[in-house]
């Protein structure tokens, strides 16, 4: 397990226990909502109740228009232009409070403040808001008809942009040996990250600046475009994102309620604060997956895959958020359809829909858990079509070490692995000839039992070249560090990039402790304050561990290279004699200590070597060699029962077989893995918000939008392999997302395995008792 | 408006309270008692978990002035108490948690289950926090630490 020539002090690859827990478990973190000011405020929004109307007005309660926001009372608030810079893509300017028209159920109208959140909402309910009420477009696919209502009236149809993915040799797939059509369905879902969205804001007039304090996954890139949005320069925003209570993506767009508590607390002498409450989240907050597949996949007769064809269709919701909206998810969804698979061509149309529904944004695997499960479900549908082992199938298309790098028909360069080894080594822990004996000796009225598999790839670490060629606004192509030695020799090292659960102020310490020669105690990981820190893009994509591991790690070699170079000076010692050692520096016949030299280079300049300059701190960026992205990967294997009777799933063992290159902490990839998993496991079994042909949405507490739980979610068993990145720091790769890539088609893999005997097809997410039961109804021919 | 008396970790509290307030919105706005977190005000989430006269309770799901004179233990209140300690020790051991938000409400669960069934089953454990939401870690160093902490816990009790 991770071994590798850079852990011989060990701090890199070791399960260090984290430095953030003991915080948290002694119930004394600050999450946004445990800010206290004095005079502090709270805001309710009142909230459209329609999907889709004209906005005629809306009346301030009689007694409380001091109290009440609307658009009318911010002229000066800037709109702010989101998604990709490309033409082809249409503008759905995002008013912070509703502005002409209502776009979904859950649009903040109007915001109310109160000295409570209770008389907040007291005031929210008093609101009217007068719409004339238009047709609700909430099927992606019908949106495109030109018989649609529209969203926006300038645009010639409902797709924000539409566009065709097309590689490779084309023209083969017309006449392939085997065409297999099929329809696949990942639902809407929320990010549901525990800790809701808030935002408390205030003038500080010592400071000249507003300060707000947001949980955001990224304050640097919030505080961009909040000063956008407000008109103020940046110098006058101060954005502290203290403990974050989760994020997922969710927490990496800008939110027009968030710009509208700030344009409040402009106008107002006292703090404001608002807390989203589930209601609100499940409503309003980031909407994410919600894809559509109709595609054939063609092969020849022995199931050497030869390419995938068809459409793609994005249910993106109401409006693109800042930054960047939606836009990925189509080109991510197409892209990645290949997988890690050697596919010869591919044709694939596709379509982000404006709907009547929350707008879309980032969640965990962004777009690839649906595209895995398209293609994992393919594979499995042309094995069962040519009556092989999915397994066998995987083995004769998969990518092998040899052909590393592999670039594939979508243009991602797999870079280093062993996708065969995963496979082998999931299909193994999970033992294939053991269930299928099992399948053969259920008596009738048991339940049935199938394995599933599903391979994936992560890319991570992905900087210039990919977010340009994606017509980024914002491209996150580095992370800087800023590496500071105080005068007794302890560290504090700034960063941009956000934790919120990853454990950076652990991995980020054993990197600088590696590089520092000190212990990860003696250094102290700082973030979430874009007065102290750096300019970084936060942490999402799964980018934390490349970007802010190699910003960390090379400005601490830096600084180590001085503080070498001081040490000889005191020592007398010829630069080249001396090293570091655990906190010292070392000649052959003495020692000099961190603590002696931080002195001389911070309050005692006389004693530094002539030209040196004072203080030991370093700012340093670093974005990998190549900036494509490095390819994290593996393969998952699930056994799952299924009562046939009602359609419910149980999961009987969770396997995976991974690679994420070197592993700073091994506990906290684990971590990573098993969390991930078990939202892989919400998308694919329970995780939904439906909506009425109004455009109502149907899921809007934890009643009725249902949470994996310790009873749903198994302990699942990982086993690693180590293959280092070759263009990163240390050979990383990020880990965030993975483990939610695969989960949905492998669980469906699974349960269409379980009844391989009447061919029933499982096809859309989240794999509802409802849902199985039909399934296995319709292929049965019984079908109510 | 009502006068509510009641103890709260140990200390003697009197407040005049809106009616509707709830017991949570009590403990973090008006007695300053962060740990209880609201994650779903809705009693489905389990963040909220506190104890009231030794019952497992969502204190979002609570009126304040139900509590009238009744003993609220908060996770600021356990001090010294040996099941708590195991508990938070077993948690960073096993990597029981990730962003922290659940954190607290889950180990007023465990506390909770370890205080009447000192030596659970994975399959108990599971079901007792079958009401506590974990969006980050998957729920296994969860398990794991309340196992661990069980452990621990065992030779005292033998």
């Amino acid at each position: 397990m991770g071994a590798d020539a850079h852990s011989s002090d060990g701090w890199i690859g070791a399960s260090l226990l984290r430095k953030e827990d003991a915080r948290h478990l002694a119930g004394k973190a600050m999450f946004v909502a445990d800010v206290r000011l004095p005079g502090m405020q709270d805001i309710a929004f009142a909230r459209s109740q329609i999907a889709h109307g004209r906005l005629n007005g809306v009346s301030k309660p009689s007694g409380y228009e001091a109290q009440v926001f609307t658009i009318d009372d911010f002229s000066s608030l800037q709109v702010l232009e989101a998604g990709p810079e490309l033409d082809a893509f249409r503008q759905s300017p995002y008013p912070a409070l509703a502005s002409g028209k209502v776009r979904y159920v859950g649009q903040a109208v109007a915001a109310c403040v109160a000295p409570t959140r209770a008389r907040a909402e007291d005031i929210a309910d008093l609101v009217a808001i007068d719409c004339d009420e238009l047709p609700a477009v909430v099927d992606a696919i019908a949106a495109m008809s030109p018989t649609s209502a529209r969203l926006f009236e300038g645009w010639p149809d409902n797709a924000y942009i539409t566009r065709t993915i097309g590689a490779g040799e084309i023209p083969l797939m017309k006449d392939a040996p085997v065409r297999l059509h099929r329809k696949f369905r990942m639902n809407r879902q929320a990010t549901v990250s525990l800790e809701t969205r808030g935002c408390v804001a205030y003038w500080d007039a010592r400071l000249d600046e507003l300060l707000v304090y947001l949980s955001t996954q990224g304050g640097h890139v919030m505080r961009l475009g909040l000063a956008r949005a407000l008109g103020l320069p940046e110098n006058q925003i101060r954005v502290i994102a203290p403990d974050v209570g989760g994020g997922f993506g969710g927490k990496n767009r800008l939110l027009p309620e968030e710009i509208a508590v700030c344009a409040i607390a402009l106008k107002v002498d006292h703090p404001v604060r608002w807390i989203e409450d589930r209601r609100e989240h499940l409503l309003a907050s980031v909407h994410c997956r919600d894809h559509h597949y109709d595609l054939t996949i063609c092969a020849e007769r022995d199931g050497t895959i030869i390419g995938i064809e068809g459409d793609v269709h994005i249910d993106a919701g109401a409006y693109a958020l800042w930054p960047t909206g939606s836009f990925m998810e189509a080109s991510m969804a197409a892209g990645n359809l290949p997988g890690p698979y050697r596919v010869r061509a591919l044709n694939v149309n596709t379509y982000t829909v404006a709907t009547n529904k929350a707008p879309m944004g980032p969640y965990r695997g962004v777009a690839r858990p649906g595209a895995c499960f398209a293609i994992e479900r393919l594979v499995d549908e042309l094995a069962l079509h040519l009556g092989v082992e999915p397994y066998a199938l995987r083995k004769l298309n998969l990518v092998t070490r040899e052909e590393m790098p592999y670039t594939t028909i979508a243009g991602l360069k797999l870079d280093t692995g062993d996708y065969h080894d995963a496979l082998d080594t999931a299909a193994k822990m999970v033992d294939i000839a053991a269930i299928r004996s099992r399948q053969s000796a259920r008596k009738p009225g048991e339940k049935r039992i199938g394995v599933g598999f599903a391979v994936y790839t992560e890319q991570s670490g992905h900087g210039v070249v990919e977010w340009s060629k994606r017509k980024s606004r914002v491209v996150p192509g580095y992370e800087a560090a800023n590496v500071r030695m105080l005068p007794d020799g302890s560290v504090n090292i700034h960063v941009g990039v956000q934790n919120h659960g990853q454990g950076h102020e652990t991995t980020l310490a054993q990197i600088a402790a590696h590089e520092l020669g000190l212990h990860p105690a003696q250094i102290k990981i700082r973030y979430g304050d874009t007065a102290t820190t750096p300019f970084g893009f936060g942490t999402f994509a799964s980018r934390s561990i490349v970007f802010a591991g190699g910003a960390v790690g090379t400005t601490s070699r830096k600084l180590a290279e001085k503080i070498r170079l001081i040490g000889a000076h005191l020592l007398q010692a010829d630069p080249k004699s001396v090293h570091i050692d655990n906190g010292t520096v070392v000649s052959g016949a003495g020692s000099v200590s961190f603590s002696e030299i931080a002195l001389a280079a911070n309050v005692r300049q006389e004693m530094l070597p002539a030209g040196m300059e004072p203080t030991l701190e370093m700012t340093g960026t670093y974005e990998p060699k190549e900036s494509a992205g490095v390819f994290s990967y593996g393969a998952h294997a699930v056994i799952v029962s299924v009562d046939e009777d009602t359609g419910r799933v149980e999961i009987l063992d969770y396997a995976v077989a991974e690679d994420c290159g070197t592993m700073i902490n091994p506990m906290i990839v684990d971590g990573q893995v098993q969390g991930g998993i078990a939202q892989g496991i919400g998308t694919g079994l329970f995780e939904e918000i439906p909506f009425d042909a109004a455009g109502q949405p149907l899921a809007t507490t934890f009643a009725d939008y249902i949470m994996p739980c310790a009873t749903e979610v198994p302990s699942v068993r990982i086993a690693h392999s180590t293959t280092p990145a070759l263009v990163t720091e240390y050979g990383v790769k990020g880990v965030g997302e993975g483990g939610a890539i695969a989960p949905p088609a492998a669980l469906a893999n699974a349960v269409a395995d379980a009844f391989r005997d009447c061919k029933a097809s499982f096809n859309e997410t989240p794999l509802t008792p409802r849902r199985i039961w039909e399934a296995a109804q319709a292929a049965r021919g019984t079908a109510p | 408006m009502t006068t509510l008396t009641l103890k709260v970790n140990g200390n003697d509290i009197s407040r005049e309270i809106e009616d509707r307030t709830s017991l949570a919105d009590f403990l973090r706005e008006d007695c300053g008692l962060t740990a209880t977190h609201l994650g779903c005000e809705h009693g489905a989430c389990g963040a909220c978990s506190v104890l009231v006269d030794d019952r497992l309770t969502r204190s979002c799901l609570k009126f304040a002035v139900m509590c009238e004179g009744a003993n609220v233990q908060t996770l600021e209140g356990f001090g010294t108490d040996p099941l708590m300690h195991a508990l938070r020790e077993a948690f960073h051991e096993a990597h029981a948690l990730q962003c922290g938000f659940c954190t607290t409400g889950m180990l007023i669960t465990a506390r909770d289950l370890l205080a009447r069934i000192p030596n659970p089953t994975e399959a108990i454990i599971r079901d007792a926090l079958a009401g506590n939401i974990c969006r980050c870690t998957g729920y296994a160093g969860i398990v794991h630490a309340i196992e661990l902490a069980a452990t621990k816990l065992a030779p005292e009790k033998a």
